[in-house]
């Protein structure tokens, strides 16, 4: 079936110019998994009549079911560029018309993101998809950020044109305003997040990063393919003819001339791009469908186009269908722009280098990355695990970013935590075996040089979710992989029957590496706790886990969302602990760490690990903090990275050094487990005023400084008026005008509020943007449709924490205070929040 | 050199302070002040008279929880008093000395000193008078204060400090059998309103042909045969009445069982439990599995109406202790606390923890800290988890103030079972003797108690892969997470092997340590030494340079001050050079 071998593919791998490594990204339903199908059907795994509706990369039944993608899946291509000609137009000199194209097609509903940046860590290039109708969507827009911010090159393709022409019934240039406004919405993406390396990305149709089509149809085109046709008919230049063929163009048929004005002695001129492109695929559209047999058979006689006794029979859509493929297949189309305008490895690596690789941008396994040598030390990220046939077993699935991977070596496996020179997170191991991913297959393979996906079997007992593969030993990590999404639903799941707890234990770790993002563990109180980024995500991840990755019947509890104790002001007073034994001190004022550099610890720009004097500089002059301050930051926390705060301010106090781990134990503690209700703290700054201690080491020893820092953190944030952060949903709706008002019932109920609401030029569509208490999104989508008569579309994704309103979370008698009694209850805990006296000492 | 500082730098605590005694002051009991005759009956000091006189004791100590302390002095004039009565009528009283520990007194306050004071003067005067009168030897008797671990243990340690023949033991016990000495226990009855046991007994069971056990707390054990017989004419039928029994591991602690259940301990759940007074947390653990209800009649506080006997639920509990079990299954360093020093057979339980960690490839360390606190074991950062070996009633510490999560040896069983093998139906014992039990049984057959799997994955381990390839990681149940090196002996176990084998002499020779290596271990670097080095950055003196704020780096200099001469001598005064720095 398959009509390339791998050996084929082997050969291509070694030429990184030929290679490109590209991910498939869009919206949720604006039809990724069936553009793809094109393509591989091109590549010769599929035949011609399933494409548009197998799904050949939903290789799961559920997938295939729900019609979503759940997993990104990743399978290699075998191309050549129509025209040899063409050629000469790829950006790196190549010998020979061959090419390798490793393709992920990546889930759209928001639920799933974190599989879209695993997928696009792996790869140089994006096909962004759009719908024609629907437009830039907030997952496009999520995506495309996401790219970017990997220094991931996008490619669009506007799809479903089909609709736009059946459905809609737009005239060309409706249409054409359509495309452009479409193109302008992406572009505006791209411009702000521009990155100066990467350089201008925006995309252009009359430079041929843009592409027109319908993957169901299985056609498209770029401006470029028609410029072709064109220059050779009219024996003009190609690169002109691209020019003209979009924008502001027109040929005026009686002087014979291109002008780039619309109007002629008073009659409106043809937009170029409306007649030489739009004005075929119109006729054909109508003719067919208007079941004018006659007129097709001339026009496809005049295009060309070679149709079998057996299609001429076809009617409407599926004769539509043959025709509009042979005239302009979609591979083709998306091949040509991938090969053209994606970058192969070996250019997109030297770009890509310094924000992948974590170390100094100087040493060999930087290098190693930067010139994509098959010949360097090996650096191998692994983005994420794809489940085995064999049960409980997982390829890692990565790419090689130098070196070259092969069955038997033996490689150093870096995990999330790993730092140069210590043990943790570091294990040695051999490569059992290198295997190539085909979709719902694998090919085993000898080895994979640089620039290459690929998946390993034998390591994935090493790795959770992802790490670096090395050769070297002073290598640093790759770096770790930021999501836009953050597990902040969860449910707690039990077994029915007490003996299959270890399989339910068993599951849940098997669970926690299939997915990027889901967060499995046991929480203080005893419960197993699976927490997904939204309902739709948890849903799966439990149907998994009941069905495949444990295999026994479990009861799930109710849906929780996970809250944050924050502080709403600086503490009254300075807060005061004493040690047990009295003689020690610790004297703290809490106060919020503020918003925005709460966002950038979570996104990594504000991290740990970084060169204190960098950051001190970043938190003086983009957060307006002192740099002495800024400097003497202890530590993050809780678990050493969080979106809290230690700083010293303390003046010339003996011995501090000597308790300073012990006062950072206290703070890890402390931050993990807040005052309130003892969930985790988030975006508090914890101020060390000053420290009283003894002169005996003996008598300041980490039992009498551990506690006593615990305590005078829960005084100061006590004293900070205490707050509880909910996380908030982003909630984007689709819908037509006369169910609006549905719209705004659920959401007024739901506490939620809208910010933003515009119509989408052309259609009757409104896209409404609300901000929604995670809380109180259970059960949204149900309401909404039923409110709306299910007219209503809407994408929740984590926006931000905001303070739980109502007053506050001490006094029982407000909303937060019911909803800590409660959290507090569910713990076991007693149901009044400890008083400041608790941990206060008087002096 | 400058001339001494006078006084300690004024950032820090003043040194005097250190011998401000900053231990709480006991609360005196709660209850009440006893009249003699009350005391007489409450203390039994009639049946400990006889005891003590059968047993032909002559060194006795009075062990008294610190709430009872203040009744210590009356219950040993007492004492003293029927003894010497006893002695009088065979013909003779012998001499009594009194000793005191004054740290008891201190606690009781005021009026038992002046007691005390009379009493010694009595005593004393009865002595001159008496004798030479007989030829028996005298009683002398010690009121133990302080006990080092909790109330609930009979102290034998201290009392073998008095190289005494027995020990009485009052107020409640976990009646943990002991290794040394003869215990009389005094369970210092308390009163009850039996009318609102009973109302009470009836509103919680309105179906008489319920079956349930009868239980108390130690205090009020002595009324329950009172109840019974009430109940028994109300019509209740199947009630059993439990009895005192010394034996922690039976299906209900330290109580007799119907014979039903000495077949079949299954059957308890058909029974329900009523409780009269709260019953200790790690006694609700244990029943919570085994009896089909608990309802808990409390007698905290005193009302007119009879009280409701409330649902006793431990399941919450239950379900924290299963969380901390699964925290600790990834840790690599245990500590060992022994928290008694006079259960029988607490040294094999410790040789058996110490065997389960060692085998799980983790590292253990005992200690002995007495009385555990927070500020404690807080003192040893490198320890991921402690195990208590105690008494069944104290070795359950539930408190979340402890800085790494304390469990008993039943708990560590099951943290260090892998994951694939372990299950948690709720049902917990607090009593070691049970593990030493299983293990009996366990020993002949494989390795079943929970350390057999992981073994036998090693193995296998060493057989797939060569020397060189690490463990794979452990999942950290808890956060989700996978943790490296949770077994960092387990290595060991391989290497070792093969080093005595390349090195038949190896340990003869003496081996000349590098300066900074680390402590070894069998061949692996020690994992408390390898934490320090890891995770510490205060590494002694000069290390403060290193970690010196880049700022303060320029203005301090790097070099750090001139070595100087400091304090020596002893904490009560140190002497600075020829100052003697005294307050």
């Amino acid at each position: 079936m398959v009509n390339f071998t791998v050996e084929e593919i082997r050969g291509l791998m070694d030429n990184a110019a030929r290679i490109r490594n590209m991910s498939v990204i869009a919206h949720v339903d604006h039809g990724k998994s069936t553009l793809t199908d094109s393509l591989v059907q091109r590549a010769g795994i599929i035949s011609a009549q399933n494409a548009g509706s197998q799904r050949f990369t939903d290789t799961r039944p559920d997938e295939q079911e729900r019609g979503v993608t759940i997993k990104s899946t990743a399978i290699s291509l075998y191309a050549e560029l129509q025209d040899p000609e063409d050629l000469k137009d790829v950006p790196l000199k190549v010998d020979k018309n061959e090419f390798l194209i490793n393709l992920i097609d990546s889930p759209g509903h928001v639920d799933f993101s974190s599989e879209v940046t695993a997928a696009l860590r792996v790869t140089d290039g994006a096909l962004v998809v759009v719908d024609t109708v629907e437009g830039v969507c907030v997952q496009t827009e999520t995506v495309l950020r996401q790219a970017l911010g990997e220094r991931i090159k996008p490619v669009v393709i506007i799809n479903k044109v089909d609709r736009a022409l059946l459905e809609l019934q737009l005239s060309k240039e409706d249409l054409y305003q359509n495309f452009s406004r479409v193109i302008e919405s992406v572009n505006v993406v791209i411009a702000t997040y521009f990155d100066k390396v990467l350089g201008d990305v925006q995309v252009m149709p009359d430079k041929g990063t843009v592409a027109f089509g319908s993957g169901l149809h299985g056609w498209a085109f770029t401006v470029r393919q028609f410029a072709t046709r064109y220059a050779k008919k009219f024996g003009v230049d190609k690169n002109k003819m691209m020019e003209r063929l979009w924008g502001d163009n027109y040929f005026n048929p009686k002087t014979k001339k291109w002008t780039k004005v619309g109007e002629h002695d008073g009659k409106t001129l043809e937009r170029a791009f409306n007649q030489f492109i739009l004005d075929p695929i119109f006729k054909i559209f109508d003719s067919v469908m208007k079941n004018k047999k006659d007129e097709v058979m001339a026009l496809v006689t005049k295009l060309e186009i070679k149709l079998t006794v057996d299609e001429k029979e076809l009617e409407q859509k599926q004769l539509l269908k043959v025709v509009m493929r042979k005239f302009l297949p979609a591979a083709d189309a998306l091949l040509e722009m991938m090969i053209l305008h994606l970058p192969s490895p070996a250019q997109a690596q030297k770009y890509r280098m310094e924000t992948l690789y974590e170390g100094p941008h100087d040493d060999e396994s930087a290098i190693g990355i930067r010139d994509c040598d098959p010949k360097g030390t090996l650096m191998l990220y692994v983005s994420k695990m794809v489940p085995t046939s064999d049960k409980g077993r997982f390829y890692a699935f990565g790419r090689v970013f130098s070196g070259t991977a092969r069955s038997g070596l033996k490689v150093r496996i870096q995990g999330p935590n790993y730092t140069p020179g210590k043990k943790e997170d570091l294990f040695i191991k051999s490569i059992q075996r290198t295997v190539l991913m085909m979709g719902r297959s694998t090919e085993p393979i000898e080895d994979v040089p640089a620039g290459n996906i690929l998946g390993l079997v034998g390591i994935d007992q090493f790795l959770l979710k992802s790490g670096t593969l090395t050769t070297n030993e002073a290598s640093h990590n790759l770096k770790v992989m930021k999501f836009s999404v953050s597990p902040v639903v969860q449910r707690s799941v039990e077994v029915k029957n007490a003996n299959d707890l270890p399989k339910l234990v068993e599951g849940l770790k098997r669970l926690s590496k299939s997915d990027p993002c889901v967060l499995t563990y046991i929480s203080d109180s005893g419960e197993h706790v699976v927490a997904g980024a939204g309902e739709l995500h948890l849903e799966i991840c439990l149907k998994d886990l009941e069905e495949d990755h444990a295999g026994v019947p479990l009861r799930i509890s109710d849906p929780v969302v996970q809250y944050r104790e924050s502080v709403n002001g600086k503490s009254s007073i300075t807060a005061l602990s004493k040690s047990p034994n009295k003689h020690n001190r610790l004297y703290v004022i809490a106060e919020p760490l503020g918003e925005e550099v709460s966002k950038e610890i979570e996104a990594g720009k504000i991290a740990p690990r970084d060169d204190f004097k960098a950051r001190a500089r970043v938190l003086a002059d983009d957060h307006g903090w002192d740099v002495t301050d800024a400097r003497k930051i202890w530590c993050f926390g809780p678990d050493t990275n969080g979106a809290n705060l230690l700083v010293d301010q303390t003046k010339a106090v003996q011995y501090l050094n000597e308790i300073k781990d012990s006062v950072v134990s206290g703070f890890q503690w402390a931050t993990k487990e807040g005052p309130v209700a003892e969930e985790p703290m988030r975006s508090v700054r914890f101020n060390i005023m000053d420290v009283t201690l003894h002169a005996d080491a003996i008598h300041r020893g980490g039992g009498q400084i551990i506690p006593t820092a615990r305590r005078v953190l829960y005084a100061s944030t006590l004293l900070a008026e205490p707050g509880i952060l909910e996380p908030v949903f982003l909630v984007e709706i689709q819908v037509p005008e006369q169910a609006m008002g549905g719209i705004y019932g659920v959401l007024t109920r739901k506490r939620g509020h809208v910010f933003e609401e515009f119509q989408r030029p052309g259609t009757p569509l409104f896209n409404v943007k609300a901000y929604l208490p995670v809380n109180e999104s259970f059960g949204f989508t149900a309401d909404l449709r039923q409110a709306t008569g299910g007219q209503a579309f809407p994408q929740s994704v984590f926006d931000h924490w905001q303070i739980l309103p109502g007053g506050s979370p001490l006094d029982k008698t407000t909303k937060p205070g019911q909803i800590v009694e409660e959290m507090r209850k569910r713990k076991g805990l007693k149901p009044e929040v400890p008083g400041v006296d608790n941990y206060y000492d008087k002096l | 050199m400058a001339s001494p500082p006078s006084h300690a730098p004024v950032l820090s605590t003043p040194a005097e302070r250190t011998f401000e005694d900053p231990t709480p002051v006991v609360p005196s009991s709660g209850l009440p002040h006893l009249s003699d005759e009350q005391l007489y009956i409450t203390y039994e000091i009639q049946r400990t008279v006889q005891e003590i006189r059968e047993g032909r004791w002559k060194r006795i100590t009075l062990q008294f929880p610190d709430a009872m302390l203040g009744d210590g002095v009356r219950v040993y004039e007492a004492l003293a008093r029927g003894l010497r009565e006893k002695r009088g009528k065979r013909g003779g009283v012998g001499r009594v000395k009194e000793e005191e520990e004054s740290a008891a007194q201190e606690g009781s306050g005021d009026a038992g000193v002046a007691s005390v004071v009379e009493g010694m003067e009595k005593v004393d005067l009865g002595n001159n008078a008496t004798d030479k009168e007989s030829g028996e030897e005298e009683e002398k008797l010690f009121i133990l204060a302080d006990t080092s671990y909790g109330a609930c243990c009979v102290d034998e340690v201290a009392a073998e400090h008095v190289d005494a023949d027995a020990v009485v033991h009052y107020g409640r016990s976990c009646l943990s059998p002991t290794a040394r000495l003869p215990v009389v226990y005094v369970f210092t009855t308390r009163p009850l309103d039996l009318d609102s046991v009973v109302k009470t007994f009836a509103g919680t069971y309105p179906d008489k042909s319920e079956k349930v056990v009868l239980m108390a707390d130690l205090p009020y054990h002595n009324h329950l045969e009172e109840i019974h017989s009430r109940l028994k004419t109300q019509g209740y039928g199947i009630i059993w009445r439990t009895e005192v029994v010394h034996d922690p591991s039976s299906p209900l602690p330290n109580r007799t069982v119907p014979r039903e259940i000495a077949e079949d301990v299954s059957r308890l759940r058909d029974y329900r439990l009523f409780h009269i007074s709260d019953p200790p947390a790690s006694f609700l653990l244990t029943l919570s599995s085994r009896v089909g209800a608990i309802n808990i009649f409390p007698t905290a506080q005193e009302s007119e109406v009879a009280p409701k006997a409330l649902l006793a639920s431990s399941s919450q509990t239950l379900r924290r202790r299963y969380a901390l079990c699964t925290r600790l299954s990834t840790v690599p360093i245990f500590g060992i606390l022994i928290n008694t020093l006079s259960v029988k057979n607490y040294l094999h339980i410790v040789s058996h923890v110490q065997e389960q960690i060692a085998a799980a490839g983790k590292k253990s360390y005992t200690f002995v800290v007495g009385k555990i606190n927070a500020a404690k074991v807080a003192n040893f950062s490198e320890i991921g988890g402690w195990v208590v070996i105690g008494c069944w009633e104290s070795s359950l510490v539930e408190s979340s103030e402890f800085w790494k999560p304390v469990i008993t040896p039943f708990e560590l069983t099951l943290a260090l079972r892998a994951d694939d093998d372990r299950i948690w139906t709720g049902e917990w014992s607090a009593d070691f003797e049970a593990i030493l039990k299983e293990k009996g049984e366990a020993d002949d057959g494989v390795n079943a108690n929970g350390n057999g799997t992981p073994m036998n994955d090693e193995e296998n381990d060493g057989e797939l892969d060569s020397e060189e390839e690490s463990a794979p990681p452990e999942f950290d149940l808890r956060t989700g997470r996978y943790v490296s090196h949770s077994r960092p002996m387990r290595t060991n176990i391989r290497t070792n092997a093969k080093k005595v084998k390349d090195t038949p002499n190896g340990n003869a020779a003496l081996i000349k340590r590098a300066n900074g290596d680390l402590a070894q271990v069998g061949g692996v670097v020690s994992p408390g030494a390898e934490f320090l080095r890891s995770n510490r950055t205060w590494q002694g003196l000069g290390s403060d340079f290193e970690i010196a704020y880049e700022e303060d780096g320029a203005s301090a200099g790097a070099n750090g001050a001139a070595m100087e001469q400091g304090r020596s001598g002893i904490a009560r005064g140190y002497v600075v050079g020829d100052h003697v720095d005294r307050s």
